[in-house]
């Protein structure tokens, strides 16, 4: 086993930790603060119509007014006078790689973005900091009228109705603090729109990169896919490592149209100086499905729970997540579930893993409206203990308004069991290899619902976060 | 006595979304009738116990601050839960269920309580029987203290009763003291008329191989709250409680317990099965709360509900918070209808959807009713199953 234990050592995390210097005068950078000055610069800086410039300034007079979650993980190391919420590169988005900027084009060739992008992908974007730096859709998919752009371009082009008729309308800005934050400074995101009736066969991938120490970034994610389509959507995000505290407070709005299907993906490996104050939610029509994948590694404090609207009869959504804490990191995270229609059903799978003096939280709702006869909702959540200095707390909540449902919920915690470990360690296998072995096993539910590339790489994140674990 | 209330009780001991309205309750209500303050008279107090009557509320939780260090041990591993409201109740003699406003209330209106001491070895072999029989508009408020020394046993029952048809207000606190291997069955039998508030709060502790069992029915009432929090403090304290509940007509039940593990292989086993029908609602928090040091502890809990009208609302909020690795914890949650099979299975015998309807409700309840160590209480506790049924 002595091999597999370099294997292990061998990864580390400077595949995501590496820092590029921005160079000052290749950057604009924001000045740190929260103002109307502010908001009316990213404002100019976007080129925004009057109705957006006008929609932020609303948002940051919600901010100022809307108190700061009395419920969740602590955010006092959050300060906004010291977080930028705007850095961009002075050069535009670019179509093609080789037109890419050579510092940014560097970070992206790291993260193995084009080579993806080459192997497995219909399309791809890729933001660097407050903008993005590239968008790619793959000719066939274009050709099929999928849409695939940032969300500046879509709000300026022919699709401009479309997406005032559906910004921040399912995530209103008033719902929470950071809501309010997202509708104020956002910049940058994709549009993707799949035309009625339209499989794309391949996912298109979106990954957010922020480089910069102290900045914030916020970008909007607009997704609709109409009648009787269906998409997969990857989303993955990384930052090096700082002193300062860094905020990502993004919003990915999700329509799934009639009889359509929609799988978001997300592996979440922010560094340990972020702060994820990120906002998902999907609107499900008639026998519509969404699905959720998440793996939730990074990030110092996370909130983070993808609500699935089941509006439509029939409609239906599956989450299955996975929370990896480990030192330094409260990572509270789970989902929400509302039903509205007749025969709609959800599931919820989720699996979270605590060690080293980490904070993992599952905390969930299911609603059940009284409008929602015949729906079934199921929830189950594991939680596995690697020691006795961290925490694993599970914290569901069910509100039914019907007689005519069907609810179950199961959830477990407890540790990796001494029989399995002797039982391992009995065929020659260490007991940190054997302890990998068994949370690898303990998140098979998760990483085979990836793409296999994405498997490998929650599977090698796990390896990374375990290695030098022993309770001996 | 005429009381204004204005309480919030039953707070989750981790709060979470707002949007859910769960993470406490609210008590509210002006010139209510409080006209009793003292327990109901018990007959003969058995060999063994010694029974201090109307002890003020203050004085009655000096058992509990004698030993607040040994019940609120701590291994020093610093990390409390996202949201913790532990704070809140830390003055609390012991800290209960429902939480301070109870203590504040008892100790505003005057209210008392009677003090049970059980000799250390004593076995009581007859339950000690508090019968609360309440008339129309009026109000009690009363609370006891059982304190069971080293390796003794005790059971008491409090039977709450009325005219279906009476209002008033009806509240109890209860605070129990388990010493080393010390046994307190408590069962609280709740059939107050449909115009009652009630209030049920309970707290307690348990040292080493202490063990605190809680039968109770929440049967009648138009709003009652119930609250319970065991703290097993010392190796291998068990905590076992089975409820029973029906919320009809307008009712409304709250709900909050506890299991509060701090000493190695504790145990708790929580088990609440209930019907709501009507525009009846019911909010569960049921809290198992793995401290850092509980290793080897276990601890289960399960919802069961029954759902038969479109206007119930039924909201639950099964919590684990856990600090200890070696540890084994568990919750799970059935609420619905009635299945289809099962009803299948019932109109294949000739029995009608409402009949089976009756029949598992009777099931339910008198699963917990038959745990009443009193025949002519069991029994009338099965004669009101019936009527309401």
């Amino acid at each position: 086993m002595s091999d597999n234990k370099q294997v292990v050592a061998d990864i580390n995390r400077s595949i995501y930790d590496f820092k590029d210097v921005e160079n000052e005068k290749d950057f604009y950078r924001l000045e740190e603060g929260l103002t109307e000055e502010t908001v009316l610069k990213v404002s100019e800086e976007k080129n925004d119509p009057d109705w957006m410039r006008e929609f932020r300034l609303k948002c940051l007079k919600l901010y100022n007014e809307i108190k700061f979650p009395d419920w969740g993980p602590d955010i006092d190391g959050l300060d906004m006078d010291k977080i930028s919420s705007y850095v961009r590169h002075k050069s535009d988005m670019k179509g093609k790689w080789e037109d890419v900027p050579e510092d940014i084009k560097n970070t992206f060739e790291k993260l193995g973005i084009p080579q993806a992008e080459r192997e497995s992908l219909a399309g791809v974007g890729a933001q660097y900091d407050s903008e993005l730096v590239y968008h790619n859709v793959k000719d066939e998919v274009a050709a099929q009228g999928v849409i695939y752009t940032d969300l500046e371009s879509a709000l300026r082009g022919e699709y401009a109705d479309m997406i005032k008729d559906h910004f921040m309308k399912l995530v209103p800005p008033t719902d929470h603090k950071f809501a309010a934050l997202h509708g104020a400074v956002w910049s940058g995101g994709s549009f993707v729109y799949v035309p009625k009736g339209v499989k794309v066969d391949i996912p298109l991938q979106s990954y957010f990169r922020l480089n910069a120490a102290g900045a914030g970034q916020f970008e909007h994610t607009l997704i609709i896919v109409d009648e009787g389509a269906d998409l997969h959507f990857i989303e993955g995000c990384s930052a090096p490592k700082y002193n300062v505290a860094n905020l990502h407070a993004g919003c990915v709005e999700l329509y799934v149209g009639k009889g359509a299907r929609l799988r978001y993906s997300t592996i979440e490996n922010w560094s340990k100086n972020m702060y994820n104050l990120n906002t998902k939610r999907a609107l499900v029509e008639e026998n519509g499905i969404m699905e959720w994948v998440s793996g939730s590694f990074g990030s110092h404090t996370s909130y983070l729970y993808p609500m699935t609207i089941l509006k439509g009869d029939h409609s239906k959504t599956e989450f299955t997540g996975i929370t990896f804490a480990g030192q330094g990191q409260n990572l509270d995270t789970g989902a929400k579930i509302v039903h509205q229609g007749k025969y709609t059903s959800s599931s919820i799978s989720t699996k979270s893993i605590s060690k080293d003096g980490g904070i993992g939280t599952y905390r969930s709702s299911v609603v059940i409206q009284n409008t929602a006869k015949k729906a079934k909702a199921s929830v189950s959540c594991d939680s596995l203990m690697l020691d006795s200095i961290s925490r694993a707390d599970t914290i569901p909540g069910m509100d039914i308004r019907t007689d005519d449902a069907d609810v179950g919920h199961e959830a477990k915690i407890g540790r990796i069991s001494d029989e399995a470990v002797f039982y391992l360690m009995s065929r020659g296998i260490s007991e940190e290899d054997a302890k990998t072995m068994i949370v690898s096993g303990f998140a098979n539910p998760v990483s085979k619902e990836l793409p296999l590339e994405y498997a490998v790489e929650m599977n090698n994140l796990i390896k990374l976060e375990m290695s030098g674990h022993s309770n001996a | 006595m005429k009381k204004d209330l204005d309480m919030r009780v039953n707070v989750l001991p981790v709060l979470t979304y707002n949007f859910l309205h769960v993470n406490d309750s609210r008590i509210t209500g002006s010139d209510i009738t409080i006209d009793s303050l003292e327990c109901p008279e018990v007959g003969t107090v058995p060999a063994g116990v010694s029974l201090d009557r109307a002890v003020s509320f203050d004085k009655a939780g000096d058992i509990f601050r004698a030993n607040k260090d040994r019940i609120l041990v701590t291994t020093g591993v610093p990390g409390a839960p996202n949201a913790d409201m532990s704070y809140r109740d830390k003055d609390q003699a012991i800290r209960t269920g429902m939480g301070i406003d109870v203590d504040q209330l008892m100790i505003s209106t005057g209210a008392t309580v009677d003090v049970y001491t059980v000799a250390e070895g004593t076995k009581v072999a007859e339950p000690i029987v508090l019968r609360y029989e309440m008339k129309d508009g009026q109000g009690s408020l009363s609370g006891q203290v059982v304190h069971a020394g080293r390796n003794s046993e005790v059971t008491v029952i409090m039977t709450y009763i009325s005219d279906k048809e009476a209002s008033g207000f009806h509240g109890v606190s209860t605070r129990l003291l388990a010493e080393e291997g010390a046994k307190i069955n408590v069962v609280k039998v709740q059939l107050l008329g449909d115009g009652f508030m009630h209030l049920d709060d309970i707290g307690g502790a348990c040292f080493a191989k202490g063990q605190i069992d809680v039968v109770s029915l929440e049967l009648g009432a138009k709003k009652s709250w119930a609250g319970c929090y065991i703290n097993l403090v010392e190796g291998e304290a068990v905590f076992n409680s089975n409820m029973g509940y029906l919320c009809r007509q307008d009712h409304n039940l709250d709900i909050n317990y506890v299991s509060d593990h701090r000493g190695k292989k504790t145990n708790a086993d929580m088990q609440f099965k209930g019907v709501l029908m009507d525009t009846a609602q019911k909010t569960f928090r049921g809290t198992i709360d793995f401290k850092n040091g509980s290793a080897g502890s276990a601890g289960d809990e399960q919802e069961d509900t029954l759902l038969l009208s479109p206007g119930v609302v039924n909201k639950t909020m099964p919590v684990i918070l856990c600090q200890e690795e070696d540890v084994d914890g568990r919750h799970g949650a059935t609420i619905g209808q009635l299945g289809e099979e099962l009803l299948f299975y019932m109109q294949a015998r000739g029995i009608d959807e409402e009949e089976a309807k009756k029949i598992m409700i009777k099931a339910r309840l008198e699963s917990v009713a038959r745990m009443i160590p009193n025949p002519e209480i069991m029994q009338k506790v099965q004669y009101y199953i019936q009527n309401i049924v």
